[in-house]
């Protein structure tokens, strides 16, 4: 069960992201409860996939070493296609949420799945058509999950770093 | 909070439009939000003041209530009401200590938070805000006296109407006009801040809907003689137009 408090920082890069993710594992964060979203595969030239020749998912294209990297470390991987974003790309719990949303029909209205699922973990409405956009624009989120303690903490950690963004949502 | 950011953007313009920040320079608007971090609050969250003192909050969309309650027999009591624009905790930034008060999100709220310490520190750095925050703190001054003394002074009617006219325009032509921040509450609410029960603001609003001096359907409160319910709040203060 995804905690409904989350701490959500919105990067320009994967790589920052990539970095955030890092420093927070560094820090003493667990990293069950990191989540990453973006699109992933904007601006590419060259062929790209998804595959699987072991017990995980791999990207093949600009970004593979980031989201296989991730996909790595972190607990989940998901593609989907949503329509109004366009492809998605998820690591971590996250993966649980959007696919309870959909099973059990819990998208809410005038929300995407990924509406949905950010809002069933307690992100209100407003912030997530920022979400959306950004992810729209190229960008990339990551969440962490956790107790209030946890995701103050978590922002003060990611508050020094190159986010363009970071909330504190609680429940 | 990142100056480059959509959130600080929209941030500023909230405070742009509030009453008490409007009149801030952009430089000190942009030194208080590098100060604060945004928090979004679901409905229906309840804090009581001990998680909430050490940091000074300022209200960007949503409605809080500060309530007081009696554990022992269930009784309420709403001291403010806040909406966007709206600090708090301001009594606990003046003398640095925790009140007995309870928190609680109406809708879900955005806002920005910075430790108390940061928030009396951006007060020594900008006296100029005082201008705007000493008639702040009057008029929360006068909503306490005014509601210590409707409670031991007027009965439930001259209350509810009165707390209706709290939260409608002074100065308003209109006879017809719809409260702000209290439009959508529920009865019992409406009652919580009365210092009254909601069977006994239910009877009174269905009375004054009977007049024609209200419309209250479907958990939504409007004025619909304004002058009338003036009269029933006995209010001299208020001055509107015959």
């Amino acid at each position: 069960m995804v905690e409904e408090n989350s701490c959500v920082a919105v990067y320009e890069e994967h790589l920052q992201a990539e970095t955030a993710v890092r420093q927070l594992l560094e820090e003493g964060f667990d990293a069950e409860k990191l989540s990453i979203v973006g699109k992933g595969w904007q601006r590419e030239e060259h062929p790209i996939g998804f595959y699987n020749t072991g017990d995980r998912m791999k990207l093949w294209g600009a970004q593979g070493a980031f989201w296989g990297g991730l996909w790595g470390l972190l607990l989940g991987a998901a593609f989907f296609w949503v329509p109004g974003l366009g492809a998605v790309i998820i690591a971590g719990p996250l993966v649980g949420v959007l696919v309870a949303a959909l099973e059990g029909a819990a998208v809410v209205g005038g929300l995407s799945v990924l509406g949905a699922a950010l809002y069933s973990i307690g992100i209100p409405r407003d912030s997530i058509i920022r979400y959306e956009t950004a992810i729209k624009s190229d960008q990339y989120l990551l969440i962490v999950h956790g107790g209030q303690s946890e995701v103050e903490r978590a922002h003060d950690v990611l508050a020094t770093g190159d986010a363009l963004d970071v909330t504190i949502h609680l429940s | 909070m990142n100056p480059e950011s959509t959130f600080f953007t929209e941030s500023t313009r909230s405070l742009k439009q509030s009453a008490l920040f409007s009149e801030l320079a952009d430089s000190s608007i942009a030194d208080i939000l590098s100060r604060c971090r945004r928090e979004t609050w679901k409905r229906r969250r309840q804090l009581p003041m001990e998680e909430t003192w050490k940091r000074f909050h300022i209200l960007l969309s949503g409605r809080v209530r500060l309530s007081r309650s009696n554990p022992e027999n269930g009784r309420m009591i709403t001291l403010f009401l806040l909406g966007p624009g709206d600090p708090f905790c301001i009594f606990s930034l003046l003398d640095g200590e925790a009140h007995d008060v309870m928190l609680e999100t109406l809708d879900d709220v955005t806002l920005l938070s910075m430790p108390m310490s940061e928030a009396r520190q951006w007060l020594n750095e900008h006296p100029e805000f005082n201008r705007k925050l000493l008639p702040y703190l009057g008029e929360k001054m006068c909503s306490l006296a005014g509601l210590a003394s409707d409670l031991a002074l007027h009965d439930t009617e001259t209350r509810l109407a009165r707390l209706i006219l709290r939260y409608v325009d002074s100065g308003t032509q209109e006879q017809h006009v719809t409260p702000r921040l209290i439009n959508d509450l529920s009865h019992e609410f409406l009652a919580e801040m009365i210092g009254s029960v909601r069977v006994v603001v239910n009877r009174q609003l269905q009375h004054w809907k009977q007049e024609g001096i209200i419309d209250a359907h479907r958990g939504h409160l409007e004025v619909e003689a304004l002058q009338e319910l003036a009269k029933r709040a006995d209010n001299h203060l208020v001055k509107i137009p015959a």
